[in-house]
């Protein structure tokens, strides 16, 4: 029942939450970090949740990439419900839909970034070619052609926090998801980061989901919606979206 | 394919030194006490492997080459008589007390009479043809090099043994023997030297088969027969194989070996199991962002348990390098070590197993890796 009023309505949202609440329990204190929550996110655009630390906006990016499971209600990615997907098929869905960039660059010291590109779609079941084809052409879209036989200790924190997003996007994901991926950068390479994620946006119309408390981050994103508490105080669209939204409000 | 463990590997190698090191330092401890085991133990079928015997015919129950009993002479015949056996020639075993030119103290020897014909079978391998002639001698004794000190004589000398003078008129290698002296002669000396005057027959007949192969057979045949009194027979192998297992099981050694496998095992894996778990826990956060990416969980363990793999083959390319080094700085200084196939067959199989339990053990601390925590 409940699956069939996502496939009617006209053009499904790439993500869903329904009703998504999210508690942990430490001792005997149990904290509710995601209260009731309600979101959809659409393709195409770089949505922002930004929000105080503790509000609970790293919580609910792992709840809507799958990572962790919710306690109530559902998440729906690309029509499937999250919760329904054990473990092998969650890894499964996320091979073949998700990129991640995260707020350390975690790369393996003893590759080099062409490498580190590579290996994810190693285990995609692409060919060798196809493989290097994709990392050789995402290493330039992130400006990185030049320095792809370099190692980590190598490259510049920005340059890793770039290698890191060719690795995500080499997979040619439906969802891409970023965990603070400028907080560790300076100034110049945090722009060059957020540029690169909203081109990712719109070129590819790939949803791009990205948690921040960088302000620097608000005015680049196509919505920004403001967490507090486990739930969304606002949610706000810039001038010009980048896609109709169906009169989909709140 | 990113060859993810052997490019850590190469690039981490100080961190995986530790285990490495571990892994060939078991295997080595554990091959040179085999290597040291088989040698010393193997001296007590020294007489059976030297020679180019192919069956051994002896007193019933016979537990060792050095604990036989006078046999009917007139066996040879016998042995003889069958169609696959082409020469047959008796070996005569005596246990001697040993007086030498100098004061030793009392010293047993094996003296060991043997056929002195050019194509004598017995110690065809280990005496050279020039030392077996000169065994004709009346009182000839040639005895090991590496028991001139403890038999206190020097070429030439002569000394006692039961009693009776001999002489030495040459010195061998490869005769060294367990509990004991190795002392060769004719047979003619060797009945000349036996004491006890119940021993009328030879110790062991050893018989040369035109087919090597039929050993078997051909021991299994002559077992049968009871008319010239309590006899069986042996294929040199079997026998070799009694010999050496008696030593090993009589002596506890065998167990010895068992124990230091075992002890072994432990300390290699407890050092190798810590060391992959340190290097899995280094990574952690790259696996679990793998794993976000959508990389299984399989995927990750396999490449842990192939960086155990590299450990353990590294360490069984260093243990078998310095482990020859050794033996062959051994076998210079007259140490007997030996190592055969299956020895060094179970030497492999302790490493790579012990590098498979760290490997495995390793893998449990992927659990680790769980890419949520990478979202705070």
């Amino acid at each position: 029942m409940q699956a069939a009023t996502v496939i009617e309505s006209a053009r499904p949202p790439s993500l869903r939450a329904e009703h998504v609440s999210k508690a942990f329990v430490s001792g005997e204190q149990r904290t509710q970090v995601l209260d009731g929550l309600t979101l959809d996110i659409e393709a195409g655009e770089l949505t922002l949740i930004s929000g105080p630390s503790g509000c609970g906006k790293s919580t609910l990016l792992a709840v809507l990439s799958g990572l962790q499971k919710v306690d109530g209600g559902r998440v729906c990615a690309l029509g499937s419900e999250l919760g329904q997907l054990d473990l092998r098929a969650l890894e499964r869905f996320r091979l073949q839909h998700t990129g991640f960039v995260f707020q350390g660059f975690n790369l393996f010291p003893a590759l080099s970034a062409f490498e580190q590109v590579e290996l994810p779609l190693n285990h995609m079941g692409l060919s060798r070619e196809e493989a290097r084809c994709r990392a050789q052409q995402s290493l330039e879209e992130v400006g990185l052609a030049h320095r792809m036989r370099l190692r980590p200790s190598e490259l510049s924190g920005g340059e890793k926090q770039r290698v890191a997003i060719a690795r995500a996007l080499a997979k040619r994901p439906e969802l891409l998801f970023a965990d603070e991926p400028t907080s560790a950068l300076d100034a110049a390479n945090g722009q060059v980061i957020i540029d690169i994620l909203h081109r990712i946006a719109r070129n590819h119309g790939t949803t791009v989901l990205c948690v921040s408390h960088d302000p620097r981050l608000v005015i680049h994103a196509d919505r920004v919606l403001a967490m507090e508490d486990g739930r969304i105080l606002s949610d706000r669209r810039s001038q010009a979206p980048a896609t109709d939204s169906h009169g989909n409000p709140s | 394919m990113v060859a993810l463990a052997r490019k850590t590997l190469v690039y981490e190698w100080r961190r995986f030194l530790p285990a490495i090191l571990a892994v060939g330092f078991a295997g080595l401890l554990q091959l040179l006490q085999i290597a040291l085991v088989l040698g010393i133990f193997g001296s007590t079928s020294l007489y059976i492997t030297g020679s180019s015997a192919d069956v051994w015919v002896g007193f019933p129950g016979t537990q060792s080459v050095s604990l036989g009993r006078a046999i009917n002479a007139d066996l040879q015949s016998r042995v003889l008589m069958d169609p696959a056996v082409e020469r047959v020639e008796p070996y005569l075993w005596v246990d001697g007390d040993w007086r030498g030119a100098h004061e030793t103290g009392g010293v047993s020897v094996f003296v060991s009479g043997i056929d002195t014909r050019a194509d004598g079978l017995m110690y065809s391998r280990v005496l050279s043809p020039a030392l077996r002639a000169r065994l004709a001698e009346p009182d000839a004794i040639v005895v090991d090099r590496s028991a001139m000190d403890q038999l206190g004589v020097d070429i030439g000398q002569t000394a006692t043994i039961n009693g009776r003078q001999v002489r030495v008129v040459g010195i061998s290698t490869g005769l060294r023997a367990l509990g004991g002296v190795n002392v060769l002669c004719s047979l003619d000396t060797a009945r000349h030297l036996d004491s006890d005057p119940s021993d009328d027959g030879p110790t062991y007949l050893v018989a040369k088969l035109r087919d090597p192969a039929q050993a078997e057979a051909v021991a299994a045949r002559l077992r049968g027969d009871t008319a010239f009194g309590p006899y069986t027979a042996w294929s040199a192998r079997d026998f070799a194989n009694i010999s050496v297992r008696y030593w090993l099981f009589d002596t506890g050694a065998g167990a010895g070996v068992l124990f230091l496998a075992g002890i072994v095992f432990l300390v290699g894996a407890a050092i190798t199991s810590q060391t992959l778990i340190a290097a899995v826990n280094g990574s952690v956060r790259e696996y679990a962002t793998l794993n976000a990416l959508g990389v299984g969980v399989g995927a990750l363990r396999k490449v842990v348990l192939e960086q155990a793999f590299w450990v353990g083959a590294l360490g069984l390319l260093g243990a078998s390098v310095l482990g020859i080094a050794l033996m062959l700085l051994a076998r210079s200084q007259d140490v007997p070590v030996v190592l055969n196939v299956t020895a060094a067959l179970a030497c492999i199989i302790l490493v790579m197993g012990l590098a498979a339990v760290s490997g495995l053990a390793a893998m449990r601390s992927l659990r680790r890796a769980d890419p949520a925590t990478l979202l705070r």
